[in-house]
């Protein structure tokens, strides 16, 4: 089958065009047709091929050159070296509200935007209703774009890439502006786009969205192609690569703030864990871990551990005085507990785990250490838990 | 058509942000050329007396309403499309579509506007008692077309330079002025000394005015085989222009 999108060896260089001498020589060069020496490479040599029915994630830090791929993809910008194919019908929400025109209605603006996504009259006129009904932004269509919220440009604009009917969807990070409400009917038109056989290409740094959106990522880093493949190993070693960059950021800190906490965390472990990878355990597997404290005064201290998605939702929190839990005294200042999760309910995805050092009260908390893990599966369950049910009465 | 659609909605949005979003709307279309006009006719006719050999019958205000409006289309034209690329950056970086279109748009914009105060002056003279031969607008149509493309040309030509040249934007305006008054707008060639109008042959627009005069005010529909070199460079000068446009519209995004 053709890809609908295959470019080979894609290079993007920006040349330094900030003052007019720059601009001159750089044009010069141009009008000669010799390289441009001076200026920055954004992308260098990606490949990639998209296959209609695909759902590709790209993924990556701030300036890995995800928005100037996509830009590429899109036409929108050419390549300064390599080659780019496309063979299908593209709509693309690249940025909030681009090609809109503040001074223009929100119909106005439909009008135009549809009239660059290839829709024509009587197509749009057909989908009016269907775009506003969308959209939901009431009479606001009539006023000009620049009086409207971030929000409801972002409602516009993806009402009209709902209703142009394309065969392969590019967004960059955009839908994170709309509110709730709106995102989440974003997500659920995207997933019905998706199962009517459509392809997807998103850029987002929410691990969580990709990882339900994708089944495929591309892991940018300093614009070359770091890793390729199913979404749950790219984004495992992204989020990895991600959370060392943190931690040692947390180290730092604590390094800082010296001896002055209390109660400290002196170990964090799952035990399950093998190597530097993130823990994987499989759907209803037990989840293991060890919480090795430092109590100054030899009281014994509290811990507390909590489970929580990727994105920073907060699962399940347990601590040890709860359950009237005394720990395993090491030494004199080290204390021991261990905990296991059975059985656990969580569906699919990517979850992390807190450990908590607390005062022997269980009042204040003094110190913090976060693990990654997560669990494999494959499930059209929605939500984080499985909740134990019966159907039509039956056993 | 896709670029047919998008062509239609730049047209339609330059003439509403540049003609009408003002209070007085179309009428102002209309009454704005008049208006000038009238201040032309006073200057000229009361303070400067001005004499033409070759007015025809209505005198100096219609020799020069003919010839005045048209040039006004092409050099607004010119003038408001050379910054329309860099001023829709953000559509440029942004949505995929081809950017030629925005001159073009721009051009098609002002010509249809001027052109409608072009009638308004014609009709008005007509009422005034001055004769305009109405037979002329049929040749004058493809004259006017002719025109029409050349100032694509140009649009395509300084819009793409202006992108890599920002100066193009302050050396255009005096530029354009300068060539005014080196076309027989307010004047007539004919009241040169022979070595400067044997230099404004080569001055396009004079063929442009010239002919438009023959036709509508003079009733002279004679051509010579001289009359082919313009609409010739005319067309060379478009296509010349659409494609420097083209090969160098790949790199706009980089300089804007």
């Amino acid at each position: 089958m053709k890809p609908l999108v295959r470019i080979r060896g894609v290079s993007k260089f920006y040349p330094r065009v900030h003052r007019p001498r720059e601009r001159l020589r750089a044009f010069a060069s141009l009008m000669a047709g010799s390289r441009i020496r001076e200026g920055a490479e954004v992308l260098h040599d990606v490949s990639l091929e998209v296959t209609a029915g695909q759902s590709f994630g790209i993924i990556g830090e701030n300036g890995a050159g995800k928005s100037t791929l996509l830009k590429i993809l899109t036409g929108v910008i050419s390549p300064s070296r390599g080659s780019v194919e496309v063979n299908a019908r593209i709509a693309a929400l690249l940025e909030l509200g681009a090609g809109f025109q503040p001074e223009f209605s929100g119909i106005d603006n439909v009008r135009m935007k549809s009239a660059l996504l290839g829709m024509s009259a009587s197509h749009l006129d057909a989908h009016m209703d269907e775009i506003l009904a969308f959209a939901d932004i009431g009479d606001y269509v009539y006023e000009p774009v620049k009086h409207y919220s971030s929000g409801m440009v972002v409602r516009l604009g993806f009402a009209v890439v709902a209703a142009s009917d394309p065969q392969l969807l590019i967004t960059d990070e955009v839908l994170a502006v709309g509110d709730e409400a709106f995102q989440k009917k974003c997500i659920r038109w995207i997933e019905s786009f998706l199962d009517r056989g459509n392809t997807l290409l998103m850029v987002s740094h929410s691990m969580y969205l990709v990882q339900k959106l994708c089944r495929q990522a591309l892991w940018l880093h300093d614009g070359r192609m770091r890793e390729i493949g199913d979404v749950f190993p790219v984004t495992q070693s992204y989020l990895a690569y991600s959370e060392e960059r943190t931690s040692a950021e947390r180290r730092h800190r604590r390094e800082q703030s010296g001896d002055s906490g209390l109660y400290r965390i002196k170990d964090f472990a799952l035990p399950d864990q093998e190597g530097e990878r993130d823990l994987v355990i499989g759907f209803g597997g037990d989840l293991r871990a060890e919480l090795v404290l430092h109590s100054p005064d030899g009281q014994p201290p509290v811990a507390l551990f909590g489970v929580m998605r990727a994105d920073g939702t907060p699962v399940y929190g347990v601590a040890s005085d709860f359950d009237e839990i005394e720990a395993e005294k090491l030494d004199q200042n080290h204390f021991r507990f261990r905990i296991c999760f059975d059985q656990l309910p969580l569906l699919p995805g990517s979850y992390s785990l807190r450990g908590h050092a607390m005062d022997s009260q269980g009042i204040r908390l003094c110190d913090t250490a976060e693990l990654r893990f997560s669990v494999a599966g494959e499930s059209r369950e929605m939500g984080m838990i499985r909740l134990p049910h019966s159907w039509n009465g039956q056993e | 058509m896709l670029t047919n659609n998008v062509f239609r909605q730049l047209v339609s949005r330059a003439i509403r942000t540049d003609y009408l979003e003002n209070l007085t709307g179309f009428a102002w279309l209309i009454l704005q050329p008049l208006v000038l006009l009238a201040v032309y006719a006073f200057v000229f006719t009361t303070i400067f007396t001005a004499r033409v050999p070759d007015s025809g019958a209505g005198g100096f205000v219609p020799y020069l309403a003919v010839a005045f409006w048209p040039w006004t289309a092409f050099s607004e034209a010119v003038l408001r499309s050379s910054n329309c690329v860099s001023a829709n950056a953000a559509l440029i970086g942004k949505v995929a579509f081809p950017s030629e279109l925005l001159p073009l748009s721009a051009v098609t914009a002002t010509f249809l506007m001027n052109l409608a105060g072009y009638l308004a002056v014609l009709v008005v003279l007509q009422l005034l008692g001055t004769p305009i031969h109405w037979l002329g607008v049929i040749p004058a149509l493809p004259v006017l077309l002719l025109l029409y493309l050349f100032a694509n040309g140009l649009a395509l030509f300084f819009s793409a330079l202006q992108v890599f040249i920002r100066d193009v934007s302050q050396i255009l305006p005096p530029l354009m002025t300068f060539w005014f008054f080196t076309t027989p707008i307010l004047y007539s060639s004919s009241l040169l000394p022979e070595q400067f109008a044997t230099l404004m042959k080569f001055n396009p627009m004079s063929w442009y005015v010239e002919r438009l005069r023959d036709f509508l005010l003079l009733g002279n529909y004679d051509l010579s085989p001289y009359d082919a070199v313009v609409p010739v460079l005319t067309v060379i000068v478009f296509w010349a222009a659409l494609r420097f446009f083209r090969k160098f519209s790949a790199h706009f995004e980089d300089f804007l």
